[in-house]
Formats: structure tokens, sequence, C-alpha cells
């Protein structure tokens, strides 16, 4: 009886003990060495062999700048064929750099060559032309924990090894809730009145965004060159972007290894996950080099390649109906405004009046019902 | 019934100091005078003004006894020998100072004789018929009888030098003990055991006081008459609760006097006292505590001694290497601390007899077993539990020693609630077997045999596992008493597997495994008490499987990756002579010759010259035949200290010592991780060469209680391995094209304060320090931080450590561990820029900045059982506090990018402050 007090005691300790020591402690690290970074040029996009080129120059910036990283303008930029013409890009907006769309010669070798504004002269080494097999099989399914978009792609002269993917989801935002009423300015902001509501807020819109992780392929291990069954993105049951409709447009995109292996080292780099037996980080720099001043770096990896797209669409019908789906409009509270204080709260733009109450008015917030805040109005032309 | 136990232990506490302070507290009187035919009452009575011993006799019976003496500063025992020495007369002394003097048969005031002549004694000792014995208390009687007896050695000659050999033992267990001294203080002339407990000192023959001092054992001293070469077997008694030490002596400590420098030596005990984060005792992390030692975190072992990088180590299990010593990421090192019997560290002049690695030796000896009776002992912890037994095979003749240790955190880890940690596991074990046996007193045989093994699976699929196996087996011959031979076969292997099974597809294994095999010879020769002469050979033949990858499963499409087996051999010979040319003044040279071939089967690349090396740039493949030499690579290996005693309490020490390591670690993580390689040089890597120097100043305080020590030393590196920025090191056909060799130095001062005995005991200790490597590599490729010298990953320039133990009571300690350290260096996020939809991040220079200092305070309270002498078995607590202040050492720090967004986290492992409780025993 003793005994076994003893050895329960002693477990829960050892628990306790084993517990502390493999979730450890995790707090914010902010070091205050990281105050004036240089002002590095970065490079991001790549050479298309069969398209339009386009490459975004900006500077890089202070880890903690809230602000968007400040674009490179007017430089003046090119992609030149080794031993042939060079072709310069046009800019729009600013910072990003275009060329119409064009097929490159896959025996010719290639490079981007820029000069900036200030005068400095960047360019990568010229390189041959990677092309990009098609999709084999391309498609999703529903699974227990969610779902799973997933691909196939195979190069049957072994040659290609080496891929890499990117993805752009949209999905439908529709609002819950449908305000019958509007808060009309008359003298300022808390000087109007409510009226029926004219200016109707959008009953749908179109959320997007573009894939940041790093979605890499090496098959130089495998016998042979073969993506078999690759889950690019896979979303939990529960997710709001499954609500009404889903759209995810997959680029795969071969590239020689010296790409892949940097794009390999900027995902240790930035998306490692804090194991105890991470490697060091590396000071990445990419092939994009300074002519000028060998001692100016650019960041960035410039390729040349050619890329394969497909879409898809899943609807909410297709799905598992017990999947329990949330929305973007989900927590969204509403609140009986007095009468008395109406003009206190409708005064500001946040709050938003539905419809009469008994003693006054249901409230919310703007981003209950207005789908701007979470996507565009402009449907997209390829929705159906 | 246990009040009367408390009564007894009341009556033991204050009865024993009482009892002990008559013969043993107070110190032995010493006795100066001129007697020329005294009438002995008249002797008696000076001698009891001079001292505290009282004089019992017949007044008629010593009438005619005239006495004629000449002394200074000798023990009475010594006086009345020498003033009786040739007449009818006899005593004998007993424990309360009292002299009993008879003519003809001597009073004996203790028990029979032959009581105090325990066999192994008697048959080495020739013990004159008439000499009288007499015991202190408080002591073991057959110690005590020993202290009192003379031992005459040899025959015949009465001048002339004489060589004494023998070996210190336990008195209880019979275990040798190792690295104690024996000296003759009046000469000073001295020696110490070796690790079989085996001495030999030359000396001018006559009467010659011996003292034994050691860790961990009582002081004891003996008396012999030498008149020849001839044998000593000493018992001594273990020093189980360190007593204030009332003895006052000159004694000229190992600190000062010994001719090692930057060698730290720690025995089981010592280590007991240090609180660990487990509550079990901790081999490594105690050395870690010692001053030139540093470690990247603290959940790792990976020791980095004064600037040498985690591989540079040998670290000697019986002198079978050792490659991971750790279990569970480092948290436990992966030796039973029961089945220890002390750790040897050298960090500066490493003895001639060892090579291979470049910073450091670190040998580990186990316990040789209780030759006596059986007994054993164990612990229960909050994470293992161990075992340890041991006995005798053969009485006083062979003896084992076996013991285990097992986690049960596999089992702990399912009781979680946490999803993420009931998926995971984590469990090892670890098994020691030694036996030593003894055919006659010329040849002794030792082997062991040990067996470490880890799994774990951290929420994730991945399954590690790695395997520790040595075995080693010594036989040690006697040849005289001046030349001793050891001749040693070791084997060590060492595996990894890791097992991957979330895809199917992808489904396989990845293994590694290192084998070697070795012999040496190792001979000591006392050629007289000025010379000390070691020499042999050694030659070790590697096997390593570098890396295979194997699929797992039907469906797994993985391709099987098999690297080419490496085969090497490493020889070396070695001489060193310690010459004392004056007792102030000593030297030792030493030379070692090692020869390193790298052999075939294999398939070589070979690279243009001057380029970076890469796929591209392989210009050759050559093929080498089985045993066929690939590569080979010799040099001499300096091995010379100096040691000039500048008082009788401080002296200044100077080495230089070379260094050459042919097995390299790869490893791309800052701390040691389970997946670590070992890499032998071959045509396109170059082995490693150390040179250090360094010079110290020794002093001892308050009577040799406390040593005080400052070293400072200089250190270069030599074509160590680098890795270039984002190095694939498992699976890499050509690991060449990823590694370049880097150039290091490293300097710095140690100071170092210990005290070993008195209720307040322990030690602090302040390092200054830096570690700095070059990589300047033939093209700008290779470069690091643009080829300049940036600090290694464990420079960390202030280090401040205090282990302090306070006794409260013989049942109650507490010891505090205080730990201060600059924080290691880290390559830091610069700046921030958007590429494919987020920010990235733009990292500095390698090892430009710092985390934040590292510090913290352990606490432990240890209780021991009753001191009852009938007692089944002995049992301690230890309960203690791991990181008293809860201070969150960082132990690794790591940005993540989510959501565009790029956050720094730092993570410590022992965050808040960590209780344990552990449960000794010993029977």
């Amino acid at each position: 009886m003793k005994t076994s007090a003893f050895f329960s005691r002693l477990t829960g300790l050892g628990i306790g003990l084993l517990g502390v020591a493999l979730a450890g402690c995790t707090d914010p690290y902010l070091p205050s060495a990281i105050q004036n970074p240089p002002r590095l040029l970065v490079v991001d996009g790549f050479i298309n062999s069969k398209g339009a080129t386009t490459l975004l120059l900006s500077r890089a910036s202070n880890l903690a700048a809230p602000a968007a990283p400040p674009a490179e303008t007017k430089a003046r930029v090119y992609v030149e064929e080794l031993g042939g013409p060079s072709v310069q890009l046009t800019e729009s907006p600013a910072g990003t750099y275009t060329s119409a769309a064009r097929t490159l010669n896959p025996a010719k070798k290639y490079r981007l060559h820029l000069t900036t504004a200030a005068g400095q002269e960047f360019a990568t080494d010229y390189q041959p032309v990677v092309t990009t097999p098609p999709f084999d099989r391309f498609g999703w399914r529903a699974e227990p924990d969610g779902l799973k978009i997933f691909l196939a792609a195979h190069d049957a002269a072994n040659a290609t090894h080496f891929y890499r993917w990117q993805y752009e989801e949209t999905w439908e935002s529709i609002p819950i809730i449908v305000p019958t009423l509007e808060w009309e300015v008359l003298y300022g902001p808390s000087e109007g009145r409510l009226i029926p509501i004219r200016n109707r807020f959008p009953l749908i819109c179109w959320g997007n965004e573009k894939s940041s992780d790093i979605k890499l392929v090496n098959t130089t291990r495998l016998a042979q060159d073969v993506v078999a069954d690759y889950v690019v993105r896979a979303l939990p049951t529960t997710s709001y972007r499954l609500r009404h409709r889903y759209s995810i447009l997959v680029t795969q995109a071969a590239q020689s290894e010296d790409e892949f292996h940097y794009w390999e080292l900027l995902k240790k780099n930035t998306e490692n996950i804090g194991t105890l037996f991470d490697p060091q980080p590396v000071q990445l720099t990419g092939n994009v080099r300074c002519l000028s001043d060998p001692a100016a770096l650019a960041l960035g990896f410039v390729g040349v390649h050619s890329v394969e797209q497909r879409r898809l669409f899943v609807e909410r019908s297709q799905l598992p109906f017990d999947w329990n789906i949330s929305s973007e409009y989900d927590k969204c509270p509403t609140d009986v405004v007095k009468t008395i204080l109406i003009p206190q709260v409708f005064g500001s733009p946040d709050n938003i009046p539905i419809i009469y109450a008994p003693d006054g008015v249901l409230a919310t917030s703007r981003e209950c019902v207005d789908c701007r805040l979470h996507g565009s109005v402009v449907k997209p032309p390829f929705w159906p | 019934m246990k009040q009367a136990y408390s009564l007894l232990l009341l009556v033991l506490l204050l009865g024993l100091p009482a009892f002990r302070s008559h013969a043993q507290q107070a110190p032995e009187p010493l006795v100066t005078g001129d007697f020329v035919r005294v009438p002995f009452e008249e002797f008696a009575r000076q001698l009891e003004a001079q001292t505290n011993y009282r004089f019992y006799f017949d007044p008629r019976s010593v009438d005619s006894l005239r006495i004629t003496v000449r002394v200074q500063n000798q023990p009475v025992q010594a006086v009345l020998y020498q003033a009786l020495l040739g007449s009818n007369y006899r005593f004998g002394v007993d424990a309360q100072r009292r002299v009993f003097v008879s003519s003809g048969t001597a009073i004996n005031p203790a028990l029979p004789e032959d009581f105090f002549q325990p066999q192994g004694t008697s048959a080495l000792a020739d013990l004159p018929d008439d000499e009288p014995v007499a015991v202190a208390a408080g002591r073991s009687h057959l110690i005590s009888a020993a202290e009192y007896k003379v031992y005459t050695i040899g025959t015949g000659s009465t001048s002339g030098r004489a060589t004494l050999a023998g070996h210190l033992r336990d008195v209880k267990t019979g275990e040798p003990v190792i690295g104690a001294s024996i000296y003759d203080e009046a000469l000073n002339v001295g020696a110490s055991t070796d690790q079989f407990g085996a001495y030999s000192l030359t000396l001018p023959v006559g009467r010659r006081n011996l003292k034994i001092r050691g860790v961990g054992i009582k002081n004891t001293r003996r008396q012999v008459i030498l008149r020849g070469d001839g044998k000593l077997e000493i018992e001594t008694e273990e020093d189980i609760v360190t007593l204030k030490e009332v003895v006052v002596e000159a004694e000229k400590d190992k600190n000062v006097s010994s001719l090692q420098m930057g060698v730290e030596k720690i025995d089981i005990k010592t280590m007991r006292q240090v609180p660990t984060a487990f509550g079990e005792t901790d081999i490594l992390r105690v050395v870690m505590t010692l001053p030139g030692v540093k470690t990247v975190g603290e959940g790792s072992t990976g020791l980095n001694v004064r600037g040498g990088a985690t591989d540079q180590n040998l670290i000697l299990f019986n002198d079978a290497p050792i490659y991971n010593p750790s279990h569970l990421f480092g948290f436990f090192s992966a030796f039973n601390p029961d089945i220890l019997q002390g750790v040897e560290l050298y960090k500066s002049a490493i003895p001639a007899k060892y090579g291979g690695r470049l910073s450091s030796v670190l040998d580990i000896t186990t316990r040789e077993g209780n030759k006596k009776k059986l007994g054993g002992s164990g612990g229960i912890g909050p994470l293992t539990s161990r075992l340890m037994l041991e006995g005798p095979i053969f009485k006083d003749k062979s003896s084992f020693i076996i013991s285990g240790r097992a986690s049960y955190s596999d089992w702990l880890l399912k009781q979680l609630p946490n999803r993420s940690f009931s998926q995971s596991a984590a469990s090892f074990y670890d098994l020691t077997a030694h036996i030593s046996h003894e055919f006659n007193d010329k040849n002794t045989l030792y082997a062991t045999a040990y067996y470490s093994t880890d799994k774990f699976r951290l929420a994730s699929d991945t399954t590690y596992h790695y395997v520790n196996q040595t075995a080693s087996l010594k036989w040690r011959h006697t040849f005289s008493n001046k030349l001793f031979g050891v001749l040693t076969g070791t084997y060590s292997h060492y595996d990894y597997d890791v097992t991957s099974r979330q895809d199917e597809t992808t489904a396989s294994q990845l293994r590694y495994g290192i084998n070697q095999t070795g012999a040496k010879l190792d001979f000591n020769f006392f050629p007289n008490s000025r010379h000390t002469l070691d020499f042999g050979a050694s030659s070790t033949l590697y096997d390593i499987m570098p890396g295979s990858l194997l699929p797992q499963g039907e469906a797994s499409l993985v391709r099987p990756d098999v690297l080419n087996k490496e085969k090497a051999l490493e020889s070396a010979l070695y001489a060193s002579d310690r010459f004392d040319i004056t007792p102030r003044f000593s030297v030792s040279v030493g030379l070692r010759y090692s020869f390193f071939q790298a052999l075939g089967p294999r398939d070589v690349y070979q690279y243009a010259p001057g380029e970076s090396r890469s796929e591209s740039s392989i210009i050759d493949t050559v093929r080498y035949g089985n045993n066929q030499t690939v590569a080979r690579y010799h040099g001499p290996e300096y091995r010379l200290s100096t040691r000039y005693s500048l008082s009788d309490n401080s002296s200044v020490k100077a080495s230089y010592t070379r260094t050459r390591q042919y097995i390299h670690q790869l490893t791309n993580t800052a701390s040691v991780s389970p997946t670590d390689i070992w890499k032998l040089s071959d045509n396109n890597i170059r082995p490693q060469v150390g040179d250090q120097y360094s010079i110290g100043y020794y002093r001892n305080f308050k009577n040799n209680t406390i040593e005080a020590s400052v070293e400072t030393y200089y250190k270069t590196l030599k074509d160590f391995v680098d890795y270039k920025s984002g190095a694939t090191l498992v699976l890499n056909h050509h690991i060449e094209t990823d590694i370049i060799n880097a150039q290091g130095k490293a300097y710095g001062v140690e100071v170092f304060v210990k005290k070993l005995t008195g209720k307040l005991n322990g030690w602090v200790s302040y390092t200054y320090s830096r570690s700095l490597v070059q990589v300047n590599a033939a093209t700008t490729a290779d470069m690091i931080n643009g080829g300049n010298y940036y600090p290694s990953n464990f420079d960390k320039p202030h280090d401040v450590t205090l282990v302090g133990n306070y006794r409260l009571s013989r049942r109650f300690s507490t010891s505090l561990n205080f730990n201060y350290s600059t924080g290691r260096p880290i390559t830091l996020p610069l700046a921030k820029y958007y590429v494919n939809n987020a920010y990235r991040v733009y990292y500095s220079d390698r090892n430009q900045y710092r985390v934040p200092d590292y510090y913290r305070v352990d606490l432990a309270l240890n209780i021991e059982g009753g001191h009852k002498v009938k007692k089944l078995g002995h049992s301690s607590w230890t309960v203690g506090v791991y990181n008293l202040t809860g201070r969150r050492n960082p132990y690794s720090i790591y940005f993540k990018s989510t959501n565009g967004q790029i956050r720094g986290y730092q993570l410590s492992i022992f965050g808040n402050p960590i209780p344990t409780v552990t449960y000794n025993f010993k029977f």
C-alpha cells in the first residue's frame, strides 16, 4: 500500500518532469541588435520560358517593420539571351516588371540583367531552360481530417527531379446577416438618422490568398522520376474557405538543382519548426550578383523555367455533411442599441444597424456584414 | 523500535566524537631531546612532560635501564622504539595514549595479535615477533594495526636504494585505490597509484615513514624498514562521510607537487553531491562544472574543452572509446553512476599514452567490485531506476560487478493527456559488467562489457534508435618491482538508425555504424626514484558504414542508397620519461608518433586543384582494392611538461602538447545530435592537428585544505572540419564537397579554488576563454564571414561555476550549484524581405551575435540513512530543485515565418524550477 502510493507520487512527478522537459517553454525573442538592417535589393520571380515573365523588385526592411516592403522603382530590367537579343521588362505597377508572353529557345541560355535607378548593376549567370512536365493527376479527396488537394507528375526522361509548387486559393465569402437599415449622416458623424437601407452591402465577395510556404519534392533518391501522390494543400474539416465554393490554382515548376537548393535553404531558414536538432541558419543570397560593386548583395534566385497550372473547384455539397465547416461570420455578436444611444453608437462607422427591435435597434460590427473586408467584390473571370 | 534506533543513533553521534577526541583529534605529539644514559624513569617523565602520553611500568624492573637516544621531532612510539632497541624491554601503547613498558614480553593493551594481522598483510610484511602493536580507536582495527606496525622489507643491504611496490586496496571490498599518493615526506619522494591501484617507489634504504593520501580514502601511513626491494600491500579505508579532519600536516599536496597540469579528477562521491535535473548523478554534468569545460546547451552532453569541438574528446570507458555518451537527447549521461569509480579529465598535458583526439581525454573507470562479500546498490528516480550487484567469485581473488539502468519514460509518456506526447516514445537502458581476476600476484585479468541503447519518437512517425557497445579485456603483468606491463584489447561499436513510415512510398530506414577494434601494450618502468618511464604501442582498426537508406515495405519507392564502407588503421608508438631533476624541479618529456592509413576497398574522387570542391569539379575516380592504402598520414605528437616548486605550497608548471586526430564528427546542428556522423580522414580530408601551450601557478592554503590554481593556455587547431552553409551531411557520396578545413585558435585563463575537506567543501572556478574559427578557403565561394576569424559555436568568454556542499550533520547535507556563462554565439536574422508571397529573413554573418547569458542555480538536500553498523542496507534520499530561480535560459533560438510575419522564439528546456526526489540504496 505504502509502496504503491510512493510509486504513484513518483509517477506524477515523472510525468510532470517529462512534460516540462519535452514541452519546454517558448518565449518570444526580439534582440535589440536588429535595428538598422542593410537595405538589400530583393528580386522575386523567374524567367518564364513559356509565357510572360514577371519580376518583383523590392528592398529588405527591418524585421519589425509593419509596412509593405519598399518597392524598387525605375530600374531597367532585361532578359538576355547568351549571344542573342535582350528584352526589356516594363514597370507597372511600381516595383513590378513584366514582359510580353514569349517562348524561349530551350537550347539557349538566359539571364536577368538589371540596373537600378541608383546605377547599381546586377545580373544572374546565364542558365539553361528547364521545361516543366505536365500534371499527371490533379484532384481532391475528403479524408477524416479534412480536404486534401493532391497531384501527381512524372518525367519519363528522368531529368526533372526538382519540383516546386505554389498555389492560389479563392473562395466565396457570404455574410450571414443582411442589414435593412442605414445610418444617414446629416450634420456630423453622430448627428444623423436611421433610414431604410439604400447603399446595400454586397451579398458575395471572393476571398483570395497566395501560398507562402515552399512546397518542394526531390525525386533523385527514387528509382523513377515520379511524384506519386503529393498533397500540396490540406484544409481542416472546419475551414471556412470550404463553406460555399472553393477553388485552388496550383502552379507546378521544375527547376535546376541550384534553384531547388536555394528554395530548400530558404525553407529551412524561415520555416523550421524549432526542434532540438535544427541545422544552423545560412546566410542565403541567391544567384543575383552585383556587377558594379562585388560587396553589394542582392537577394533572390531568378531561374529560367516554364510552369504548368491546374485549377479545381470544390463545392460544399460535395463534401461530407458531418463536416462542421465554420464561417468567417461565425463570431458576430448582435446587440440591441437603446434608442438614446443610437447616434453615439452609429456615429462610428464600425457599428452597423441591422433591424428595429423592441427598445432599440439590433446592431453588429462592420466585418460581420461587409464582405469587402474579407475579399473582393469583383467576380474572378474563372469563376463559374 | 524506531525510538530505540534514534537513541542508538544519538549515542553513536554523541559518543563517537568524544571517543575519538583522545586518539585522533589531538595531533600526534612529537618529541625532541638528547638523552645520554638517562634513567628510564627520568626519560619517561620527560616524555610525559612533552606529550600527553602516560607511562605505566614497574619501577623495579626498569631501575637498571639507561636510555641513550637523540631525537628531533619524532613521534613517541618511534622514540621508544629507538630507545628500547637492543634492550630486552618491550612496550605497548593503547588508544588512550597509555604506554606500558615491561621486560621480556610486551604488554599488549589491545586484542590478541592475530586479530590485527589480516592474511594479506601478514603474508607480505615480515613482522618481528617482539614488535609492539597498538591500536587507535575510531579507525578500523586492521588499518590502525598496520599503521603502527613496522614492516621490514627485503634483506641485506644497508646502503643504496631499494624499490618498494605493491597495491593500495580498500580494506572492505578489496578494490584498488586509484590515484592515491604514497610518499616519504622527509625525502620528498612519492608515487601515485595507477588505475590498478599499483605503485612503485624507489627510496634510500633505512627506516621510512610513508604517508598515504587520496581522494575518498582516509589518510593513513606505513612504517617500513627498507633493506631491499620488496612488496608492501596497503589497505585503506573508505572515507564514507568526510568529517572535518583535524590532523594537521605539511602534506605536499598533489595540486602543487604533481607534475601534471590541466588534469581534473573527480571521484564518484564528489559527483553525487552535485544536483542534477533528474536527480541522478551525472558524470558528464559534473565534468561540465570544471574550468575550461563548456557545453553549447543544457540538454546536451557534448563537451567543449578549452575551445575544442565536441568530437575532440576521447571518452574512454575502461579504455574503450564511447561515441555517444548520452541518453535521451543528452538529459542523462550513458553511464550508471553506481558502477563508476571516478573520472579523470586531461585538458592540457595529455600523457603520451593517450592519443587520437585533439582537445581532451576523459577517462572513465568502473569499480572493480567487492572482493570480500556480495553487495549491491540502486536507486529509484522520477524517470529511471538502476540496480548494481557486486561480489567475489573467488574470495579475495576475483570479483564481478554488474549494473543496469532503465527508464520508464516510455510508459510515462503514455500517461500524458496531450496527444502529441502520448504518440511519442522515449526509452533507454544501459548495462555494464566488469570482472577482475587475480591469478597470482604477478598476473591479473580485467574484462568489461558495456551496452547502452536509446529509442525515441517525438510526436511524429520518425523513430530514432542508437546503440553503444564496448568491450575491453586487460591483462596486467608484473615483471618486477620496477616494471609493469598491461596488454589491452578493446572493441567499440556505435550505430544508429532513423526509421520513417509516414508515407508508404517513402517509408525508409537510414542507418549508420562504426566499429573500432584496438590493441595496445603499455609499460611502466621505474628505474630509480628520479625516473618514471612509460612506453608502449597501440593499433586501432576502424570500420565504418557511413550510411545507408533502404526502403521499408513493399510499396516503398525509395531507391536503396548505400555509401561505401570506410576502413582505416591508426597506430602509435610512444615513450615518456618523468625526470625529477631536483626535488623542486621535474620535467616530463614524451613523444607519441602516430600513423594513419585509410584503407580500401573504396572509390575515391579526385578534385580539380584550386577549385571549390563540388560534383562538377571531380576530375577522376580512383578505385582501391581491399586493404590497399588510400591515404597515409603520420606525425609526431610532442608531450612536454615541467614543474618547479617555488615553496612547499606553491609551484609553477608549464606544458606543451601536440595532438593529432584522424576521425571527425560531422554535425550540422549546434548541439550534439544522435544522427551525427563520424568520418575518417582520407585523401580529401586531412587529419586535425592541435598544439597547446599552457602555464599555470598552483598554491595551497590552510595546510593544503584549499587548493588554488591559475592556468592559462593558447591553442591552435589546424584542419578541423567546418561546413559550407547548408551542407548535406547525411548520405552524401562526396561529403568532402560540403566540408571545409577550418583553422582555429583558442586561448583563456582558468582560475580554480577547491576545498574538498571540512563541513563546507566544493569548488569555485572562473574562466575567461575565447575560441575562434577561420575558414579562408582558396575559393571565395567557400569562405565563411569573408575569411575572417569568427567565434565558434561554443565561444563563451566568461564562465563562473560554484559547486558547494555544506554538511549540516552526518546525515544531512545540502548542495548548491551555481552557473553563469556568457551566452553562446548565434547567427541572427537581420532583415526581412518579401519573396514567394511571404517575408523571408536575411541572416547575419555566422555567429555574429550572442544569446542571452546563461544563469542557473540548483539546490539539493541529501539525507543519508542511519549509520547503523548492523543494518541490512544503507539508504539515502536526494531531494533537489534544478533551476531554482526558474530562469528561462535559452536552449535554442529560432525564427518562424507564419502568416507573413517573422517572429523569433526562444525555447527553454528547463524553464521552471524542477523538483526531484531520488531514493538510493546500498546493501
